[in-house]
């Protein structure tokens, strides 16, 4: 596992997806909806699987001395990594944004139900986009589609618990310390079904792959 | 022990079927898998090597089952797809960096000496690599391994005349000196007479013989003869039988009972056996 993730950080990830990450910064943006940048990452993810596809990373891994399955799991691996580094590097832009503060009308505040929200947000992209992905090894904008699509809903979903009136829309939208602390369990389900999805997700890639005629 | 036992694998796609395909190797030789184009040579090798998903089959290297053994069974192959065209725009040296990980046993000197060998600079990108410079790293990278058994699908087409000779040299050396064990697939048939110790003949997804090379060149006899000599009896028991102005050319098995003295009789080489089997 570890030399598949050194190839992956040798050539598979491109510098751009690293540039990706500082897209948190978009938390500082007055009246921005703070889930835009994480949009971004879904694209970045995109950009990740079309370059390894143009590239013939599949065939190139399938040749080395490995499990097929394994080179489905450190994929999956690195997709995550990179979605928890996003998330690690917007901690101190969403502490800024609270304290400068920065208005926000435009949707949810970046604190702990938002993130729990966002890390909801990976578990399913990655599920439709990587075992959409394995199930040809090839064929990459369909599942963009649909992992954007059930992406886009989940969005108008967790941003309506804020919009439309609602017992806890107060607190899911709150700017206050206290009350933000309080919100941990949310943060805690999100980051739970996460882990979960990404597993489930790397089983299903996995089973899907072993099938697919490299 | 043999070093690869191939059982009934097989393979169905819409227009194609590798229909069980067995055969067995030996250690310490060299097999040559031969066909025509599409015949399933490549996807015979993918399907060996779990690249292609085989629908039935079973492949053991060395005592070990490859699909429960998938790790183990790729450190002791050194396989050769063509030539590199993975990460087009990469150099050599950060491929390597990459692939060499993965093997135990690595030999970084053994590497230096093909890419010296076959003059190959480690700074070059792929694309700025010819067809046949791709061959030759994609050999290298399988060679600097200690792999027991290469399985190499058509090393040397695409190779200049002098490259080819350098590399069955390179093919017997293996042999020789490391008792390893090749496997591999060409239509270049001048090749294979120069070194293979057996032949596997592949035909429509269906292995038609797998034998030393010998017994297979002896199989058959080349006849010819005048067009008055062409008798319906005759005729049944011609292969790949071709007519022309003056009379007709074919293959015949050499055990047959007709009398064969009146006709003009020859030993085939193996393109000439080639070329009558798939006539037919």
């Amino acid at each position: 596992m570890k030399n598949l993730l050194y190839k992956e950080l040798k050539l598979s990830i491109h510098p751009t997806n690293y540039l990706f990450l500082a897209l948190p910064l978009m938390l500082l943006i007055p009246n921005y909806p703070s889930y835009v940048a994480y949009i971004y990452m879904c694209l970045s993810l995109f950009f990740l699987f079309l370059l390894a596809r143009e590239n013939k990373d599949v065939y190139f891994s399938s040749l080395l001395p490995i499990q097929k399955t394994d080179q489905v799991k450190a994929r999956v691996v690195v997709v995550m990594a990179l979605e928890l580094l996003q998330i690690l590097i917007s901690i101190p832009f969403a502490i800024l944004h609270f304290t400068i503060p920065i208005i926000n009308q435009a949707g949810i505040e970046p604190n702990l139900a938002f993130f729990g929200f966002q890390f909801g947000m990976f578990a399913v992209f990655n599920l439709f986009f990587l075992t959409g992905f394995y199930k040809t090894a090839h064929k990459i904008g369909i599942p963009l589609l649909i992992a954007g699509i059930v992406s886009i809903l989940y969005y108008i979903l967790a941003e309506s618990l804020v919009w439309i009136s609602n017992p806890f829309q107060s607190f899911l939208d709150s700017t206050v310390l206290s009350v933000i602390l309080k919100q941990w369990p949310i943060l805690l389900i999100g980051i739970t079904i996460w882990v979960c999805l990404g597993y489930i997700t790397y089983k299903i890639s996995a089973n899907r792959f072993l099938k697919v005629d490299v | 022990m043999p070093i690869l036992s191939v059982k009934n694998l097989s393979k169905t796609y819409p227009k194609f079927q590798l229909n069980h395909v067995s055969f067995t190797l030996e250690k310490g030789y060299i097999m040559g898998f031969i066909g025509r184009n599409g015949a399933g040579k490549t996807t015979t090798l993918k399907s060996m090597m779990r690249l292609v998903y085989p629908h039935s089959g079973e492949v053991i290297v060395d005592g070990l089952d490859f699909n429960q053994n998938e790790f183990e069974c790729k450190q002791k192959i050194g396989f050769v797809l063509g030539g590199v065209d993975y990460y087009p725009k990469k150099k050599i040296k950060t491929i390597t960096e990459v692939t060499k990980r993965f093997y135990k046993s690595w030999d970084e000197e053994a590497y230096l000496g093909y890419l010296k060998r076959f003059e190959l600079d480690q700074d070059k990108r792929i694309d700025e690599l010819s067809a046949g410079m791709r061959v030759k790293y994609s050999l290298a990278l399988a060679l600097s391994h200690h792999a027991e058994l290469l399985i190499l699908d058509e090393p040397t087409s695409g190779l200049d005349p002098v490259s080819r000779d350098d590399l069955l040299n390179l093919f017997q050396e293996l042999i020789q000196n490391e008792d390893k064990s090749i496997l591999f697939s060409t239509h270049i048939t001048s090749d294979l007479e120069r070194c293979a110790d057996y032949i596997t003949y592949i035909k429509d997804g269906n292995i038609i013989y797998s034998e030393d090379k010998e017994t297979f060149l002896n199989r058959f006899l080349e006849i010819s003869g005048k067009q008055d000599q062409l008798t319906p009896e005759l005729e049944k028991h011609l292969v790949g039988m071709r007519k022309h102005r003056f009379g007709f050319e074919a293959l015949i098995a050499s055990q047959q009972e007709i009398n064969l003295s009146s006709y003009e009789i020859s030993k085939p080489n193996l393109e000439s056996i080639m070329i009558h089997l798939e006539r037919d």
